[in-house]
């Protein structure tokens, strides 16, 4: 709490009222912009793009880094990672070549892969009692059903499931194709058909 | 577009080079990039679906990391000065301690190693030189071989000089022999030559010689060849007699021995003799013949 205070008093300090509009920092309700305002707004590199960056897509992403890093409290440090990693590399985003999330989720990706490959999680995972680390291995290797993880009831009928695992291997796990076909035991041709129909199929979906 | 290749790009699992040539195609068609746009959107949304709240607190503390962030980027200039100053001014003194501790150890370290190398080339230098002593020796022991067979090959070489001044030697006395082969050969062509028959006289009774003897060339020949005479001793030699007119006329002196027997021997001339006679007279000759000694006798 007392840090909590510190660090407020701190931030608005910053802020002074003269050069940027006041925004608290524990708001009711989250700020969204569209794609191009936040681009632009991280482009200045204003205070308000990092409250809105958070607000948009946090939770998105962290779906993506827990699909990867199941201990939640790694997952939040990653997380974090993330988007320091945002903020700080932002120039290198163009929007000539994609979305903005389809750049945000890869360096998501990236940094959940290296965590759960980094050193200190294997020392981390050793010292986790016997018992426990079946499980824990199965949930790193496999594509577990986790239904409190998905939520997406509505898509049920629209994805099989075999095209689910692949683009789930993929997308959220951070699979290569190569790496997809040899996990699912599926030729690489039927791999990238599969890749292929099951966005197809989402395409239609959202529409 | 139907490889699958724009779906892989969206989903980050495409190689730099393929990743170039997509960001290249989507430059050049709209097409394409609307196609991008399109898996990117769905992606994102399908993203949505299986979004995640992070815990509420997560927010100040993501945003607290990324705002202290924003507090170091050149955002409030007013602060900067004292900022600098304190900045500065605090780490001089420690930097300059630490910078000697550190070029210390770094002395002493490059001084350790200093010697260990230096110790290292020792080592070496010392095998270096017994490896050139070895080496020395066994060049040494070459260049003795190599003289030695130097000295054999001169050797050798003396052996054929003496071989070939042997061989001209021989070739000279073969010269030589076919010289006199001629020489009698000539004398037996000869028509003026009279082949006389020397014949013993009692004394010993094997002695036999030939005489040739030319009156027109004044010339007499003994063939030592046919000389059947007992060998003289070193005290005595043979004494050829003309007899002219019942008197001795001496025509030189001459040896018995085994060596030149292809030899043949010109005596004094003289144009005209009854007959001619051999005595063993003492060596160098006498004015009158030992008549005692008289061995053979032709005519």
């Amino acid at each position: 709490m007392l840090k909590n205070t510190y660090l407020k008093s701190d931030i608005s300090f910053i802020s002074s009222p003269r050069r940027v509009k006041r925004y608290p920092l524990t708001k009711k309700h989250k700020i969204s912009l569209s794609e191009e305002e936040l681009v632009l707004a991280l482009t200045k590199r204003e205070k308000v793009a990092v409250e809105a960056l958070y607000d948009m897509y946090s939770s998105s992403l962290f779906g993506v880094i827990s699909r990867i890093v199941i201990d939640t409290p790694v997952a939040e440090d990653v997380l974090q990672e993330t988007f320091v990693k945002i903020w700080h590399s932002f120039s290198s985003y163009s929007t000539e070549k994609g979305r903005l999330f389809t750049w945000m989720v890869n360096i998501a990706r990236n940094l959940a892969i290296d965590k759960i490959r980094s050193k200190d999680f294997k020392n981390q995972t050793k010292n986790r009692e016997l018992e426990n680390n079946v499980t824990f291995i199965d949930e790193q290797r496999n594509t577990v059903y986790k239904p409190e993880l998905l939520g997406i009831k509505e898509l049920v009928g629209t994805l099989k499931p075999e095209q689910k695992s692949i683009i789930d291997l993929v997308y959220f796990k951070g699979y290569t194709h190569v790496e997809a076909a040899e996990e699912l035991g599926i030729p690489l041709g039927t791999i990238k058909t599969r890749l292929r129909m099951a966005i197809q199929l989402l395409r239609k979906h959202f529409n | 577009m139907e490889t699958g290749i724009l779906e892989l790009y969206v989903l980050g699992d495409i190689t730099p080079d393929e990743r170039l040539q997509v960001e290249e195609m989507m430059s050049k068609h709209e097409r394409i990039r609307t196609e991008v746009a399109e898996i990117e959107r769905a992606m994102e949304l399908y993203a949505g679906t299986n979004a995640i709240n992070p815990s509420t607190n997560q927010r100040d503390k993501n945003l607290n990391s990324l705002l202290t962030n924003f507090a170091d980027d050149s955002t409030f200039a007013t602060k900067k000065p004292v900022v600098k100053d304190n900045v500065i001014m605090m780490p001089v003194a420690p930097t300059t301690n630490n910078f000697y501790k550190y070029a210390f150890a770094a002395s002493v370290t490059l001084l350790i190693g200093s010697l260990v190398a230096l110790y290292n080339m020792h080592n070496q230098l010392q095998e270096s030189n017994t490896q050139l002593a070895v080496l020395s020796s066994q060049n040494q022991q070459i260049s003795k071989a190599v003289s030695f067979k130097d000295q054999q090959l001169i050797n050798k070489d003396d052996q054929l000089q003496r071989f070939n001044a042997q061989l001209a030697g021989s070739s000279a006395q073969i010269g030589k022999m076919i010289g006199f082969k001629d020489k009698q050969l000539g004398i037996f062509k000869d028509t003026s030559y009279k082949l006389i028959r020397l014949k013993p006289t009692g004394k010993v009774p094997s002695a036999n010689m030939t005489v040739a003897w030319s009156p027109a060339k004044k010339k007499v020949i003994i063939a030592m060849a046919a000389l059947y005479m007992p060998k003289n001793d070193r005290e005595h030699q043979y004494q050829l007699w003309a007899l002219v007119g019942g008197k001795p006329v001496d025509l030189g002196v001459f040896d018995k021995t085994a060596s030149d027997t292809a030899d043949m021997k010109e005596m004094k001339p003289i144009g005209s003799a009854d007959a001619f006679a051999v005595t063993l007279e003492p060596r160098g000759g006498s004015v009158n013949p030992t008549m005692s000694e008289l061995m053979v006798l032709g005519k």
